[in-house]
């Protein structure tokens, strides 16, 4: 079991210095349209579109891999399944449908699934892009500043702070379990302990959440969000708002065609 | 250990938590129960005098943290009388002004840096005080000065050392400007330089301070007066070194007299 979670530098780019606010806009309006595209070949360029984000975002590719991998790998079940469940129509000539034993895989199942695992990667691309190209509290305060009702700001704003330490108190949960000549192994003693384990992060997760209500109630929180992030627009950030909307707007129309 | 409470050669003088007209924290009668019925404090009855540096010493579990949390209001009770820099911390009312007028230090700093960034968590109570962005980094930026911690606005507070916290937790409730610091277990976990650089921030803080802690020496370096807490009861108050050089009283409550004193006291 590993729990990594580690603050990436942000590196100096175009995407790095865009306005957070107009950079979360246009990526939620690129996710959107990715997600609204149904056929392969928008679909594709949905991805195309987002891996060029990422390379000018110049954000590190081994992570983005990584991500992008893990993605990917969430979309094996389309393509396991897909290709044996959707028929391609009658009479229609597939260069991709094949034979597997007494099974025919179809040609529309195998878009299908391709489609979807580009609109997966697209996102992913998109999500890498806002989560490396700006510190996560900028972005909240901008998703705040859209509109995202504070409390719920607030929240993202400790589990992530929190998640870190949790990961630490994890850590060293592994670490005393270890020390004590614990191996885990597939057997009920493992899974109990596991359980054990699991309950007293909880538990401690849940009297640290305790003692972080009370320390901000000390200092006068009363469920506003408040933030020092200031921003600030300069016509290119909008420029490259519109540039992505207008992007979009092509995909989408490009699909619906 | 109780029986000690009456009388002034025990370090109790009855009336000496009333000693100035112009008291910063005043509690009478103080009594605190938990929900399962546990007596928490019980009967407590002291004040602070403006600008006094006060020790809170008592073994684990004798109450000092759940006496700062009724005190700054978290913890709701109706059971005797608390003021704090005027405010009644029983009165909802009240309690709503007691963040601008009264700041705890907690024990552990993970529980109150809770900013994406050590600037960020600064500027919480000045933001939640209704400050402008710019007063709030004003104070920002004063409160890491007073702390030490000048370049460190920036930094994420999971990735500062132990001693960095405390002072980034501190400067969080500096940047409040409150009248009266509760801390509590300030130097707790904190290596010799750390705490060394603690106790001078500490000492240089203006304001009236209830130091809660198990660090005897530190209570010998920069508080005048202590008071000693047991199962929730005041077992004494009086000078510091005089306090903690009585052998007999100080292992009664489960201390010990700090070495430095050894030797000079009762002991």
């Amino acid at each position: 079991m590993t729990l990594a979670l580690r603050h990436r530098p942000v590196p100096p780019s175009p995407v790095a210095r865009w306005d957070a606010r107009w950079k979360l806009a246009a990526a939620l309006a690129l996710a959107a349209g990715a997600a609204a595209v149904t056929r392969p070949g928008p679909s594709a360029a949905a991805f195309a579109a987002g891996l060029l984000l990422v390379a000018a975002s110049r954000l590190p590719w081994a992570a983005v891999r990584a991500r992008l991998g893990a993605l990917l790998f969430t979309t094996v079940p389309f393509f396991l399944v897909l290709p044996f469940t959707l028929a391609d129509p009658a009479g229609h000539a597939t260069a991709l449908g094949f034979d597997l034993g007494p099974l025919r895989a179809s040609e529309r199942g195998v878009l299908v699934a391709a489609g979807l695992a580009f609109r997966c990667l697209a996102v992913g691309c998109l999500a890498a892009v806002l989560v490396g190209t700006a510190p996560v509290h900028h972005t909240l305060a901008a998703a705040r500043r859209l509109g995202l009702p504070g409390v719920l700001v607030q929240l993202a704003l400790l589990a992530y702070r929190y998640a870190f330490l949790l990961a630490d108190e994890f850590r060293r949960l592994r670490i005393a379990l270890r020390v004590r000549g614990f191996r885990p192994r597939t057997d009920a003693h493992t899974y109990r302990t596991v359980g054990h384990a699991t309950g007293a992060l909880l538990v401690r997760g849940a009297d640290q959440a305790d003692r972080v209500a009370e320390a901000m109630r000390c200092r006068g929180f009363d469920g506003t969000f408040h933030t020092l992030t200031a921003f600030r627009t300069t016509p290119a950030d909008v420029g490259a708002f519109l540039l992505c909307v207008a992007g979009t707007i092509a995909l989408v129309a490009w699909d619906r065609s | 250990m109780r029986n000690d409470r009456a009388g002034p050669e025990t370090g109790v003088s009855p009336g000496s938590g009333f000693r100035t007209p112009h008291s910063a924290l005043r509690i009478s009668a103080l009594s605190h129960s938990y929900p399962d019925g546990r007596a928490a404090l019980t009967d407590l009855s002291f004040a602070l005098a403006d600008g006094e540096c006060v020790g809170l010493v008592g073994p684990n579990g004798a109450g000092k943290t759940t006496l700062f949390l009724r005190l700054c209001g978290v913890l709701p009770g109706k059971v005797g009388q608390a003021s704090v820099a005027g405010l009644d911390p029983a009165d909802p009312g009240q309690r709503r002004k007691l963040p601008a007028t009264v700041g705890v230090v907690f024990q552990n700093p993970d529980d109150q840096l809770f900013g994406p960034t050590v600037g960020e968590d600064v500027a919480f109570g000045p933001l939640n005080l209704g400050l402008s962005a710019d007063e709030s980094k004003a104070r920002v930026a004063d409160a890491l000065k007073a702390v030490g911690l000048s370049d460190a606005g920036e930094r994420v507070p999971f990735k500062l050392s132990g001693g960095e916290k405390r002072r980034a937790a501190l400067a969080g409730v500096l940047a409040m400007r409150p009248a009266v610091l509760l801390l509590d277990e300030p130097t707790m976990f904190l290596d010799p330089r750390g705490r060394r650089e603690l106790i001078a921030v500490v000492r240089d803080l203006p304001g009236t301070k209830l130091i809660a802690t198990h660090d005897l020496d530190l209570v010998l370096d920069l508080c005048p007066r202590v008071l000693v807490l047991d199962a929730g009861e005041l077992a004494a108050d009086g000078p510091t070194a005089d306090t903690l050089a009585d052998a007999a009283r100080m292992d009664g409550h489960g201390l010990e007299v700090p070495y430095r004193l050894r030797g000079a006291g009762k002991v």
